[in-house]
């Protein structure tokens, strides 16, 4: 289990597949920041 | 959501809500009927989780808190009826904001079942274009 990233270091990788069935990540140069929220369960 | 939405488009930033349960779980509980403003990610693995650092709690932390019960109150008294707790009600999770350079500039992980006013993480990001 890694630490949470903290502020001013590089984020740790994403690369997941999207309910709508597109893919979001942060690899390579982005123009926008992004907002990242991970959610708990869904019950 | 759709507010917010365009609040967030107006500083220029996207948003990404990733979630651990099943994809049909998730069209069934969390996504039934609502038109989802922004792209939800679905990670049944956790590997994401763990790469972000965002753990399980321990049962305590969750189940004792005034807050998760004043929040199950809360849903009953505006006419929810509470659900399954999905397939892990003790994993947490967190809210970052990352600049379009990879920095993480704000980092929230849950340490208990609450989450940031979305006008914190909003100032995060309107921080990066002052």
């Amino acid at each position: 289990m890694s630490q949470p990233p903290r502020v001013g270091s590089p984020a740790p990788p994403l690369d997941l597949p999207t309910l709508d069935g597109g893919r979001v990540g942060l690899d390579g140069p982005r123009e926008r920041p992004v907002i990242v929220s991970f959610l708990r369960h869904a019950g | 959501m759709h507010d917010r939405k365009d609040r967030i488009e107006e500083l220029g930033a996207d948003v990404v809500f990733v979630a651990f349960d099943e994809p049909d779980e998730l069209r069934a509980k969390l996504v039934a009927g609502v038109d989802l403003a922004f792209p939800l990610a679905y990670d049944p693995a956790r590997e994401s989780y763990g790469r972000w650092g965002l753990q399980r709690s321990p049962w305590w932390k969750i189940w004792l808190d005034p807050g998760v019960w004043k929040a199950y109150a809360r849903l009953l008294a505006s006419g929810e009826r509470l659900r399954g707790g999905g397939t892990d009600a003790l994993q947490l999770g967190g809210d970052f904001v990352v600049a379009a350079d990879g920095t993480v500039v704000y980092a929230r992980p849950q340490e208990r079942d609450d989450r940031p006013p979305v006008g914190e993480l909003l100032r995060a990001v309107k921080e990066l274009g002052s």
